[in-house]
């Protein structure tokens, strides 16, 4: 018996007037399957895993029915759901509840009126298995972002789910709490059995290891199929969605590869041994003129020290940079590095206690506190929700400017001219990165800051994204960026910088940066780097090896 | 090994004890008692700034002393006329004296009992009487340090866009702070339907709901119970039969210090004292097991 049914679904919003979110959407689901959800943001997949489970589900027209082992689901009492379904949501910080580390793991139980006994069992159970022991006191509000959703993994598991649905639960971690975290749920998948429906950016990190994958594309299922298959599928029908695919499978198709498709790292690298048992002929791009010295540059970081409190350690421990005028200047690095903190120390917000920051070649300290933020430089924070206060984004636009033709033009340059009368906060998370853009960019910055920009955004917006960041280059705007996302950085910075422990250690073009590493580097690098000595894209790659087949 | 060690309902009868004990006793020996006491556990329980803190006490109870007695006329015993005319007495200035030294004592004790008193004790406690109730307190406490970090985040989000509560002319600052206020509560409402989405989901309002504790009521945690009742005891005989009162209207009349009266004093002190002499004697003994390894 399968334990989800999902026949015929379809629905639609109050307010979409007869648009359908969900269109005749049929699934079933295996007891014990581990299912991959895809798409682009808005195409659905949260409204269809918010019907899983009655209390989540929208209010709305809805036709069709969902059967949970065999029964239909609105007749499957609320206590039943309660324990059986979990649910993990995005953020991880508005999903707890209580004050403690220990009340939030107990939380359920509480609910479903468990005796002090089996809670204590049960709760110790489960900070066993997720490690928690270490901070079981704590006060939540003392934990990281990946504690917090570890935390509410665990405090769901205490409930002994038989299902687990997860709407993007890392698009708030850093890479190395998501992969940590996505290890947890297939731990779970492997060893208790518990039936995992998840959706996910990052597919990279799951996709190898998941039964199936399923695809929606505007309210449909256009694909539902293993993982090692799906690639094709999209290939074949030239989905928005193949360049969510993992870089190997990307890769694969775009190369026009034959036989078995890879998935990941390690199988990518074996066909391209297959395909190139000897050294190919080009093996490389030419070899790029070394970085040489920047004759104006639009900002400048000379030995930056600064700590937060007289008594804490230091978080810049001599940060030296120079940016040239009109390009996208990328800074990677660990979490907790400080690199944000270097973007505070640029815009004066932090204010270093040794070393220079010039911008535009006068140091920052000389310029009038207008004069500064008023076509000069501006940061993008990197929760686009702390910049809006309005009720639409028009609003928003217009409490930095009177001019309605700037803010007609900014709105066209940042696609959002027909989200321009929404609510900030209906918006998807790449929306609001558009919009929250555009108001940093009514200030008529020189020098453009971002923090974190792809956190939280599909590989589909990143692309537009990135080309609004490339038309803004055009315009003569300098970007500066801090980012975990590697994959972004080799394919659209011009430079790209090493932070580490408090210091930029070393710069480069994203080529010769990437094409020297061997850990911190692209998925792509990592699958070639035996064949090819400096690809650091899913394009690189894809290219030298038709220049080898066809050359 | 401090006190805050035990279980919460000992913490509670304790300082509801000592807090009530403190008000109704004002027979001076009682008074001096409490007085000392609160005095010395403060400071043991948080230092050089409970010195401060008791030795600042002194000059308001004198103030207080000094103001009642201007302004109460009781009792037979005058000692002068102040200049409109009215008698001073002795009887005023030690009722006044005595509230004062009473007043004292209760913010001392309070200190102690907020050191004591740790926020998830008393949402254990009120767990007991509602679990529900418990768990807005809980919800309550994780608001406070969010709505914090937040305002510091969105505060620096619109500094850097040139919208700081610190930038432009006064109009536009203050219209900053509003905004930033605003945005706020907006976050908090968006956030707080994300949050009660995870509690339903979680199966919150059901019913027959439960509160999850982790404390543990231990035979150590017995012997105390016994230990602060047979004190308690001691202390309600001594009210009941009228060893705590005095009388300052019209003259000061109070209940004599006799053998059996220090019967009481001594079960007032002890109760009063027993967190710290838990707390030097479990301390005196880690000490003494450390020193033989």
């Amino acid at each position: 018996m399968a334990h989800f049914e999902i026949k015929d679904l379809t629905f639609s919003y109050p307010a979409a007037k007869g648009k359908r979110s969900l269109e005749d959407v049929c699934l079933s689901i295996k007891k014990g399957e581990y299912i991959v959800l895809c798409g682009k943001s808005g195409s659905g997949k949260t409204t269809l895993l918010r019907h899983l489970k009655s209390v989540l589900a929208p209010h709305g027209k809805r036709g069709g029915e969902i059967l949970f082992n065999g029964v239909p689901l609105e007749k499957v009492s609320q206590r039943d759901q309660s324990a059986k379904i979990g649910y993990v949501m995005q953020d991880p910080d508005d999903q707890i509840v209580t004050d403690k580390v220990w009340h939030e793991l107990a939380f359920g139980l509480e609910s479903l009126g468990c005796d002090q006994k089996t809670m204590r069992a049960r709760v110790a159970e489960m900070a066993c298995y997720f490690g928690i022991g270490d901070w079981f006191h704590r006060d939540v509000a003392n934990l990281s972002g990946g504690q917090k959703q570890l935390l509410n993994l665990a405090s769901i598991m205490a409930m002994q789910p038989e299902v687990l649905i997860l709407d993007e639960p890392t698009s708030q971690l850093d890479p190395i709490a998501a992969s940590d975290f996505l290890n947890t749920v297939r731990k779970i998948n492997l060893e208790l059995g518990t039936t995992v429906i998840i959706t996910e950016h990052r597919l990279e990190d799951i996709f190898p290891y998941a039964d199936r994958a399923i695809v929606m594309d505007g309210g449909k299922v256009i694909a539902d199929d293993t993982p090692r298959r799906i690639g094709k599928l999209l290939y074949e029908q030239g989905s928005d969605m193949f360049s969510a695919m993992p870089t190997p499978v990307r890769v694969f198709y775009g190369a026009g590869g034959e036989g078995e498709c890879p998935l990941t790292v390690r199988e990518g690298r074996n066909w391209l041994s297959r395909v190139f048992p000897e050294a190919p002929g080009v093996s490389s791009f030419p070899a790029e003129d070394l970085a040489e010295e920047v004759a104006d540059p639009a900002l400048l970081l000379k030995e930056l020290w600064f700590r937060y409190e007289k008594d804490s350690p230091d978080i810049l421990r001599g940060v030296s940079a120079e940016v040239a005028t009109g390009s996208l200047y990328a800074i990677v690095g660990g979490n907790g590095a400080g690199k944000s903190t270097t973007l505070k120390a640029i815009c004066g917000i932090c204010k270093p206690y040794r070393g220079k920051v010039k911008v535009f070649g006068k140091p920052v300290e000389k310029y009038k506190s207008g004069e500064l933020f008023h076509g000069c430089l501006a940061m993008l924070p990197q929760d686009p929700k702390s910049l809006f206060v309005k009720k639409t984004v028009r609003e928003d636009l217009e409490e930095m400017t009177r001019d309605k033709a700037l803010i007609e033009q900014i709105a066209a340059t940042c696609q959002i001219t027909e989200l321009l009368d929404s609510h900030p906060y209906d918006l998807s998370g790449g929306e609001q990165q558009r919009a929250a853009l555009a108001k940093v960019l009514l200030t008529k910055p020189r020098l453009l800051l971002l923090d974190e920009p792809t956190k939280g955004i599909d590989s589909f917006f990143k692309e537009t994204f990135a080309a609004i960041l490339g038309q803004l280059k055009e315009q003569g705007i300098t970007i500066v960026m801090v980012s975990h996302d590697v994959e972004f950085c080799a394919r659209y910075a011009d430079r790209v910088s090493m932070f580490f422990d408090g210091q930029i250690l070393t710069t480069d073009t994203p080529r010769r940066f990437f094409g020297s590493n061997s850990f911190y580097t692209t998925a792509a690098n990592r699958m070639s780097r035996h064949v090819f000595q400096n690809a650091v894209t899913a394009g690189d790659v894809v290219e030298l090896y038709k220049r080898n087949r066809e050359g | 090994m401090g006190f805050e060690s035990y279980h919460p309902a000992i913490a509670l009868i304790w300082s509801v004890g000592t807090i009530a004990a403190t008000v109704l006793f004002k027979q001076p020996v009682f008074l001096v008692i409490a007085y000392l006491s609160a005095f010395l556990y403060s400071v043991k329980r948080n230092g050089w700034r409970a010195v401060a803190f008791g030795v600042g006490l002194i000059p308001f109870i004198l103030a207080f002393t000094l103001y009642y007695s201007s302004y109460h006329h009781f009792g037979v015993t005058v000692l002068r006329q102040n200049m409109i005319g009215n008698d001073m007495t002795v009887e005023s200035a030690l009722c006044g004296l005595t509230i004062g030294i009473l007043v004292a004592s209760v913010v001392m004790w309070l200190s102690c009992v907020i050191s004591v008193f740790t926020a998830d004790k008393v949402v254990y406690l009120f767990g007991r009487v509602s679990p529900r109730l418990s768990l807005f307190l809980s919800i309550l406490l994780r608001l406070v340090p969010r709505l914090k970090a937040r305002a510091r985040k969105i505060a620096t989000a619109r500094k850097a866009v040139g919208k700081g509560i610190g930038q432009g002319n006064i109009l536009q600052r203050i219209a900053n702070g509003v905004k930033i206020v605003s945005m706020l509560v907006t976050w908090l409402l968006e956030s707080m339907a994300t949050t009660s989405d995870s509690m339903r989901s979680r199966g919150y309002g059901l019913k027959g709901r439960t509160a999850f504790s982790i404390y543990r009521f231990d035979d150590r945690d017995r012997s105390v119970v016994i230990g602060l009742f047979a004190c308690l005891t001691s202390m309600l005989m001594a009210y009941i039969l009228g060893w705590t009162q005095i009388r300052f209207d019209p003259r000061v009349v109070m209940a004599p210090i006799t053998p059996v009266a220090h019967v009481f004093y001594f079960g007032f002190a002890l109760f009063c004292l027993l967190p710290m002499v838990l707390e030097v004697w479990s301390e005196q003994r880690f000490r003494a097991l450390r020193s033989r390894v």
